[in-house]
């Protein structure tokens, strides 16, 4: 397999169908030469835009419970969507008579129980008569909606559309109330969503999460590169603390206590104590309760346009310069769990859209549903180097203000996770840090070239690279 | 009625079979099977019988309770990432296994190790799990 960055060039490059199409590297045994015929044919339309393509403006909800956290207490996800609708739509300067059309997303339909729903939604967004339509691509729903909203700008079909994600994780109706919602049992909620994963064969046949996205990428991890089982349970500590500062300096993540402040409220003077805690189990060895997804409640929404137009009191737009969508279903993996193809098929296609090779990445989100997947998937598009990660996070290097900054939001565990909704939350926050309004938690520089790349489960590998001006 | 797939493959399990897809084009084998290779994506496949041989290269466990309710009397159970002797991976549960975190490790440290299918009847439906073979 193509390691990166290889060294047949004079710029690292991170092409492996580059290197597949010349023949002069071989697929692994099994996946990577597997996609191979796939990954080229899809290559061919992986072009440059004809049109510039902007974000005009982000939004989001605080991430939550919509039965107890105190902004989003007693709301409805028309409500919610709205919410994020409104902010973004006030950030690009326009209305929503403004948009030409509305790309709604939302996943587990069980939680929503609003089929149709932009349809439904059109009149709580203020956007009756506009085109739209209700998609989903799981966990990258958002920003495989930015994709889509760009196509329609770039084309000349669309001036300006936007892209809303709603999702609730935490609680359904309570039967056919209009208002009342009750919450959800947890391994429910998982059923609900691992039917994002093989229908025929992984639920019916004992699918779990857990082991497949965390404790064999963890194993793979240690057993690739030798690391100990003890640095890598420190590793992932230091990254949950790093998350967790990042989410205590952000007042829209679902946690907002720093994992030291957790740990003394509980009892313990040592955070690393509290972490090999029974408060921190492991939901499958080696992989700990910290290490993997806060599931939420949420919204977040983008406008998307041409960006040629001055619009008073409009942020400056950020350029989306080019995407990168790759997908297969189980297994994601071969003998080596830390690598998925449809990753480097995604950042690859996204790199040579924007024209962008991984030394110019000045910030970093991976989809961090699990923390040692994250790590993989950056180490993946180059931004960390392979085998490197985990030691980067003991060295405090991912913080907002380190040299390798990831995830300044808080990623899914402290930022939290609502399905749908996720993706743009992690383009919300790089938009805020190119344009140096991130608060608190920006960035001392801020970057030029942001990529987000997100695992829709199961599995769209989405890659975003964002440009700002500066 | 037409022949479903997915039925066909369960009853496969039931009577102890594995039953996959072999491309008539690239010889490649999907497993579980479905309408298109998972190799070149041809529609073009033949069914084919597995042997169930491979080797279980990482174990660990799912959550209790399981998502799946099916399954409440066995959670928490052992979960491995298995690769057959025809060169597909299938992931599945482990029987047989101690999943406390000191044997997990022991397993770990040892390797991958070889395992034999261990069809379970779980509620009613064949389940394909592997034991040490």
């Amino acid at each position: 397999m193509a390691k990166s960055p290889c060294t047949h060039g004079q710029a690292p490059c991170f092409d492996q169908n580059y290197h597949l199409d010349r023949g002069d590297v071989e697929g692994s045994a099994g996946l990577t030469r597997r996609v191979r015929g796939v990954a080229q044919k899809e290559n061919a339309v992986s072009k440059r835009w004809k049109e510039p393509a902007h974000i005009l403006g982000v939004g989001c909800t605080r991430f939550g419970n919509l039965l107890e956290t105190p902004e989003l207490a007693g709301l409805g996800l028309q409500e919610l969507a709205a919410m994020a609708a409104k902010e973004a739509l006030a950030d690009a300067g326009m209305g929503p008579q403004d948009v030409d059309a509305v790309f709604v997303g939302n996943v587990t339909m069980q939680t929503s129980q609003m089929p149709a729903t932009y349809s439904q939604l059109a009149n709580w967004l203020g956007t009756r008569f506009k085109a739209g339509v209700h998609f989903d691509a799981a966990c990258s729903t958002t920003n495989v909606g930015a994709t889509m909203a760009a196509m329609g700008v770039a084309s000349g079909a669309y001036d300006r559309v936007l892209v809303v994600g709603l999702e609730s994780t935490q609680s359904q109706p309570d039967g056919l109330s209009p208002y009342a919602r009750t919450t959800i049992p947890t391994e429910e909620m998982w059923l609900w969503t691992d039917q994002c994963v093989n229908k025929a064969y992984s639920v019916p046949q004992g699918y779990d999460i857990f082991p497949t996205y965390n404790a064999f990428v963890a194993q793979g991890y240690c057993r690739k590169y030798g690391v100990s089982l003890e640095d890598l349970d420190r590793g992932l500590f230091e990254l949950c603390r790093t998350r967790r500062l990042h989410g205590a300096m952000n007042p829209k993540a679902i946690r907002q206590q720093t994992l030291e402040d957790e740990a003394k409220a509980m009892g313990f003077d040592d955070p690393w104590a509290f972490w090999t805690s029974r408060y921190n189990p492991h939901v499958a060895w080696p992989s700990r309760l910290y290490s993997v997804v806060t599931p939420a409640d949420g919204a977040s929404a983008m406008v998307i346009g041409r960006g040629d137009e001055a619009v008073a009191g409009a942020s400056a737009p950020v350029e989306l310069k080019g995407f990168g969508v790759s997908v297969m279903d189980l297994p994601w993996y071969d003998d080596d769990p830390t690598v998925m193809p449809i990753d480097k098929e995604s950042f690859s296609k996204a790199y040579t859209m924007a024209g962008i090779q991984p030394g110019d990445i000045d910030y970093l989100h991976t989809h961090d549903c699990s923390h040692i997947m994250s790590i993989c998937s950056a180490e993946a598009s180059g931004f960390l180097p392979e085998g490197q990660g985990l030691a980067y996070a003991r060295e405090g290097r991912l913080r907002f203000d380190g040299d390798r900054p990831m995830s300044t939001h808080g990623g899914r565990h402290a930022f939290g996770h609502a399905w749908a909704a996720s993706a743009g939350s992690d383009t919300y926050e790089a938009v805020k840090q190119i344009r140096g309004q991130a608060g608190p938690r920006q960035m001392p520089k801020a970057p030029k070239t942001a990529v987000i790349h997100t695992h829709g489960y199961a599995m769209i590998s989405t890659v975003l690279v964002l440009q700002g001006g500066n | 009625m037409a022949d479903s797939t997915v039925k066909k493959y369960y009853d496969g399990l039931a009577q102890g079979k594995l039953l996959g897809k072999k491309c008539n084009k690239c010889g490649g084998v999907t497993f579980p099977p479905t309408t298109a290779c998972n190799e070149c994506g041809s529609y073009e496949q033949d069914w084919t019988e597995l042997s169930g041989r491979g080797r279980l290269l990482f174990l660990s466990h799912g959550i209790a309770p399981p998502p799946n309710p099916r399954f409440n009397d066995l959670a928490p159970y052992g979960y491995g990432h298995v690769k057959l002797e025809e060169g597909v991976y299938v992931q599945a549960i482990i029987t047989g296994v101690d999943i406390s975190p000191d044997a997990l490790r022991k397993h770990f440290e040892a390797g991958p190790s070889p395992v034999i299918p261990d069809i379970l009847d779980v509620e009613g439906l064949p389940v394909l799990a592997f034991k040490a073979g």
